[in-house]
């Protein structure tokens, strides 16, 4: 029973990533992403990692989807030919994809015959599972706190950066120039420049530099 | 479950086949941020198949099971969260330059 359900949940996950892949509108990739991911959560609860599937559910299933969403409806990135009346090819530059899915096909294709080239019978078989699952929660978070209390504290670093990260990126400049980073905030950063040197002049130059490099 | 283990890492194999087939031949950058997804998707059901075995042999030994999968899985979920944070971040803020998610429009640093 659980090996029929480990076959169809594989399926579904395949199909599913394909058609993240193949879908033309990015909405329509958005909920295939997340069957992907429900189906890859059954999985790991089939396999005996019931704290992996819970946060599979609710870090990737919540939060990475609802920002996936919010972007595509804040940007109204529907269906390019429902919402501009025009249907763009989905894959430009036709060399260009041959040459990206010979590479995901030699990709797949190496890591399927380096699986199929371990001799598995002198491994391990997986066996009963034991009654709390193979990640118990008191384990795990013992292990966690004492062992990668390291990695731990570095992953709250990183989560904070990229609060204050996202924040500077996404914040609306109100300079009718849309900069994404004022440029105030980087003059002041240089203070080996004589200040006699007019720096309106260096940076004006500075702006037609990267105005002609953007243009 | 008794699958076997080469079932699961041929899925990991699969589905990161089909990630990669989304990056390199995509030219929205939300999708081409959803394969990348897929892809640590397909890492994480790796280390899950890997853990799995290895549990197997300690509790077959009577030790308890082993962590390091989970852990490690548990921080690529981390890591991915904050990528998809700072990858939409970057594409809003595109979106405001320039109007368009399409890859084809950043491509200054290629001339």
């Amino acid at each position: 029973m659980a090996n029929l359900l480990f076959y169809l949940m594989a399926t579904l996950a395949t199909v599913c990533a394909i058609g993240v892949v193949v879908a033309r509108s990015p909405v329509v990739s958005v909920v295939s992403l997340l069957g992907s991911f429900a189906s890859l959560a059954i999985i790991y609860l089939l396999a005996g990692y019931q704290f992996l599937a819970a946060v599979q559910i609710l870090v990737y299933g919540g939060a990475v989807m609802v920002l996936f969403l919010f972007t595509i409806m804040l940007l109204n990135l529907g269906d390019p030919a429902v919402i501009h009346g025009e249907s763009e090819p989905l894959f430009h530059h036709s060399r260009r994809t041959l040459l990206g899915l010979g590479v995901a096909a030699a990709v797949g294709a190496a890591g399927l015959i380096a699986i199929l080239r371990v001799a598995w019978s002198a491994m391990p078989q997986p066996a009963e599972l034991p009654e709390g699952g193979l990640d118990p929660l008191d384990q795990l978070a013992a292990s966690m706190f004492t062992h990668y209390s390291l990695a731990f504290e570095a992953a709250s670093v990183l989560l904070l950066a990229t609060a204050v990260g996202v924040l500077v990126l996404a914040k609306r400049n109100r300079r009718p120039t849309a900069e994404v980073f004022p440029r105030e905030s980087q003059q002041p950063a240089t203070p080996s420049s004589p200040p006699t040197s007019t720096p309106s002049a260096g940076a004006q130059g500075q702006e037609v530099a990267e105005e002609g490099v953007l243009s | 479950m008794s699958v076997p283990t080469e079932y699961l890492l041929g899925l990991a194999a699969i589905l990161f086949g089909i990630g990669i087939a989304g990056f390199l031949t995509r030219r929205n950058l939300i999708v081409v941020l959803m394969s990348i997804e897929l892809m640590l998707n397909a890492a994480n059901l790796s280390l899950v198949a890997g853990a799995r075995m290895h549990s197997t042999q300690r509790l077959l030994d009577g030790a308890g099971p082993d962590l390091q999968g989970p852990v490690l899985a548990i921080f690529v979920i981390a890591v991915a969260a904050v990528e998809a944070a700072v990858g939409l971040a970057l594409i809003i803020a595109l979106y405001r330059r320039k109007q368009t998610v399409s890859l084809e429009s950043v491509s200054e640093l290629r001339d």
